[in-house]
């Protein structure tokens, strides 16, 4: 078996907030994901999952614990892991006043792409996005589906081994949040290892080859579904996780118990 | 340093900082077009709104004069634009009158002071104006010319009474004349003007570009998706700063030539045609050097200065709140720098910004001291890494990156303070 392509050991994350104090928004997470495979953090909003992804692509800096991207560490080498890795989330914009086509250069050049291939590159990825008729057009003057064509390809500009997307359906409709995951779908047919959050039990079902359950900032349970409904002896990804959930808060799960007998 | 990586970073901030109006309307279309025209509009005003306190008629109380001083008062009658009021009331009545702007001033004929009746039929006469009314100072102006005719006129008549004959009495004479040519009073007024503006337009130049490199990005949600760019933040961080600092170079030097081509326009209400000199010589193109490399100083000061505040900020109107009060600061030696007779001392020399002032008003004028512009690059250049340092420090920071911490740099320099000493 190959070594993976990110893992995660122990991986922890504390903020210090002035009203709550020392909070753990990641507690310990173990992780990994290989080539040719999508694996999904599911939880609910505060989960710590996009602190967990944050940290693994270098935007925040671990408390503890380690994490590597194509063997580079985060603490230790943060450009090579960014230069391995292509992150794309709700909150990933991109820049207004420049063109489709500027876009991907810049992406390409910053992220140091061979230089030679940089054009050649553009054009392939214009190609299969479907940018052409928009490719000159500036980013301000495009509708929300081609915007989206244009930051995932210029997630993939440089052509990453790794790929994040972390709740990235949360703002597209029915119809751009498909299609994306029809390119997921595919980049993970190439080979890429991908890690995707998110808190629609549906998507996670479709999508992901292992899933990891996340509450609280710690993995409760890691899996296929198939496992999971093994483990559990439900069938619905949102029955598992409410299954795992109350494990993980007993007290939760003997009050909502209590409310639910009251006549 | 991958320069290559900055570079690439540096173009895509100018691409994008080109493409978007406001700042493209503040650092370059104000530099080049609105600051010249609404100087030439503002002296132009100035000096119109003076022209027309000129034309306008005044009201002058006059008390009872001596019949020996009657051509006083006759004299003050025949100037078309002053209006005779004769006061029989007393002076407290004249001031309220002249307070509230229904009399200019009052000329009041008096015994002489000590020492003053050696001559018979000698008087004081006493103006009673306000200075704060315009009004009131020109009245006060038309009548010392008319005393001092008429003071100059009875001495003369009762000079030749006494027998003292025009040739002996034009032995003593004052003559002045003004040895600055217009040339001179041209640098003059330049050195007051440049070093003035030029402070103004880098750092309004800088402002947006600023806020819309940090604040900005947060904005527009670019913020992220550059931080996860393969490249080192510090590589970012210089790319920002370098692009703030070209505009605010860009900026003031624009300004700069905009005001060198159209200095003849603009002075020309000023100074009744000495900014014709202009163009013979009365801009120095040995201070052209110097003023490249002041602007350019400023430039990378005030672009590092104005990071380190805007970083903190969440959007524009934040930054704007944020830079806002360094952007005053920094206009400070502008106020001191209107007194001519501020030396550029080699104390001065070490204080950032005023030396830069001080330097381009000393290429203006030709003379820069050696040591004090020595003093001035070294100071500069010290202020430059340090506040390079700081920006660099403070864009490398976890909650600076996320806008996750509150309040702005100094809020943050406390917090770490703080994490530093528990820490130890």
């Amino acid at each position: 078996m190959t070594d993976p392509f990110v893992q995660t050991r122990n991986l922890t994350k504390t903020f210090y907030e002035e009203s709550r104090g020392e909070v753990r928004a990641v507690d310990g997470v173990d992780l990994t994901c290989s080539s040719g495979e999508i694996f999904g953090l599911l939880g609910a909003n505060g989960a710590g999952k996009t602190t967990t992804l944050r940290m693994l692509s270098t935007v925040l800096r671990p408390t503890s614990g380690e994490a590597w991207v194509m063997g580079h560490e985060v603490r230790k080498d943060p450009e090579r892991v960014r230069g391995n890795l292509g992150f794309y989330s709700a909150s990933t914009a991109l820049y207004p006043k420049i063109t489709a086509r500027e876009t991907l250069r810049f992406f390409a050049q910053v992220n140091r792409f061979p230089r030679e291939r940089i054009e050649s590159r553009i054009e392939d990825l214009i190609d299969r996005f479907g940018i052409r008729d928009f490719a000159d057009s500036r980013v301000e003057k495009l509708s929300s589906g081609m915007k989206q064509k244009v930051s995932i390809a210029r997630t993939v500009a440089h052509d990453p081994p790794v790929l994040i997307f972390d709740e990235p359906t949360v703002a597209l409709d029915v119809l751009n949040a498909i299609e994306l995951r029809q390119i997921i779908a595919a980049l993970r047919d190439e080979g890429k290892a991908i890690l995707f959050s998110t808190h629609i039990m549906s998507e996670a079902e479709q999508l992901c080859d292992r899933i990891a359950i996340i509450h609280q900032g710690r993995i409760l349970a890691v899996g296929t579904l198939d496992e999971l409904r093994e483990a559990t002896g439900h069938h619905y990804l949102e029955e598992i996780f409410v299954h795992f959930a109350r494990v993980r808060d007993p007290e939760e799960a003997e009050l909502e118990s209590l409310r639910r007998d009251r006549p | 340093m991958d320069l290559r990586q900055i570079w690439t970073l540096y173009r895509h901030e100018i691409r994008s900082a080109l493409r978007e109006r406001s700042i493209l309307l503040t650092s370059i279309i104000l530099p080049v077009v609105m600051y010249p025209t609404l100087l030439w509009v503002g002296f132009t005003g100035f000096y119109f709104l003076e022209g027309q306190a000129e034309a306008m008629n005044t009201r002058i109380g006059v008390s009872p004069v001596p019949e020996a001083h009657q051509a006083l008062v006759d004299s003050l009658a025949s100037d078309p634009r002053i209006e005779i009021r004769e006061w029989s009331d007393n002076e407290q009545a004249a001031a309220m009158e002249i307070a509230r702007g229904r009399l200019e001033a009052l000329v009041e004929s008096m015994p002489p002071g000590e020492g003053g009746g050696a001559l018979d039929g000698n008087r004081t006469i006493r103006i009673l104006y306000t200075e704060v009314r315009e009004g009131s100072r020109s009245a006060r102006n038309r009548i010392e010319q008319v005393t001092d005719a008429h003071g100059a006129q009875w001495i003369a008549e009762l000079r030749r009474d006494l027998g003292v004959s025009d040739t002996v009495w034009a032995d003593y004479a004052v003559v002045m004349t003004d040895q600055a040519t217009a040339e001179d009073v041209t640098r003059f007024l330049l050195a007051m003007i440049v070093p003035l503006l030029t402070l103004i337009m880098v750092a309004l130049a800088a402002f947006y570009p600023a806020i819309d490199a940090t604040a900005g990005e947060r904005e527009r949600g670019t913020w992220e998706t550059l931080m996860t760019v393969a490249a080192p933040r510090s590589n970012v961080a210089t790319a920002k700063y370098l692009y703030v600092a070209t505009f605010g170079a860009v900026g003031g030097l624009l300004n700069l030539a905009a005001l060198a081509l159209s200095i003849q326009w603009i002075l020309s209400p000023m100074t009744n045609g000495v900014g014709e000199e202009i163009s013979q010589g009365g801009f120095p193109l040995s201070a052209i050097p110097v003023i490249v490399a002041g602007t350019a100083l400023l430039g990378l000061f005030v672009a590092a200065g104005m990071l380190v505040f805007a970083v903190f900020a969440r959007d524009f109107k934040e930054g704007q709140s944020m830079i806002t009060p360094f952007y005053i600061v920094i206009l400070m030696p502008a106020l001191f720098l209107q007194s001519p007779n501020l030396e550029f001392s080699t104390g001065l020399a070490a204080v950032p910004i005023v030396n830069v002032a001080l330097l381009l008003r000393g290429a203006i004028l030709g003379d820069i001291p050696f040591l004090s512009g020595l003093v001035t690059l070294l100071s500069m250049g010290v202020a430059v890494i340090a506040a390079v340092a700081l920006a660099q420090f403070v864009m490398r920071r976890e909650e600076v990156l996320l806008g996750t911490g509150q309040g702005g740099l100094w809020d943050f320099l406390t917090r770490t303070l703080r994490r530093g000493r528990n820490g130890a």
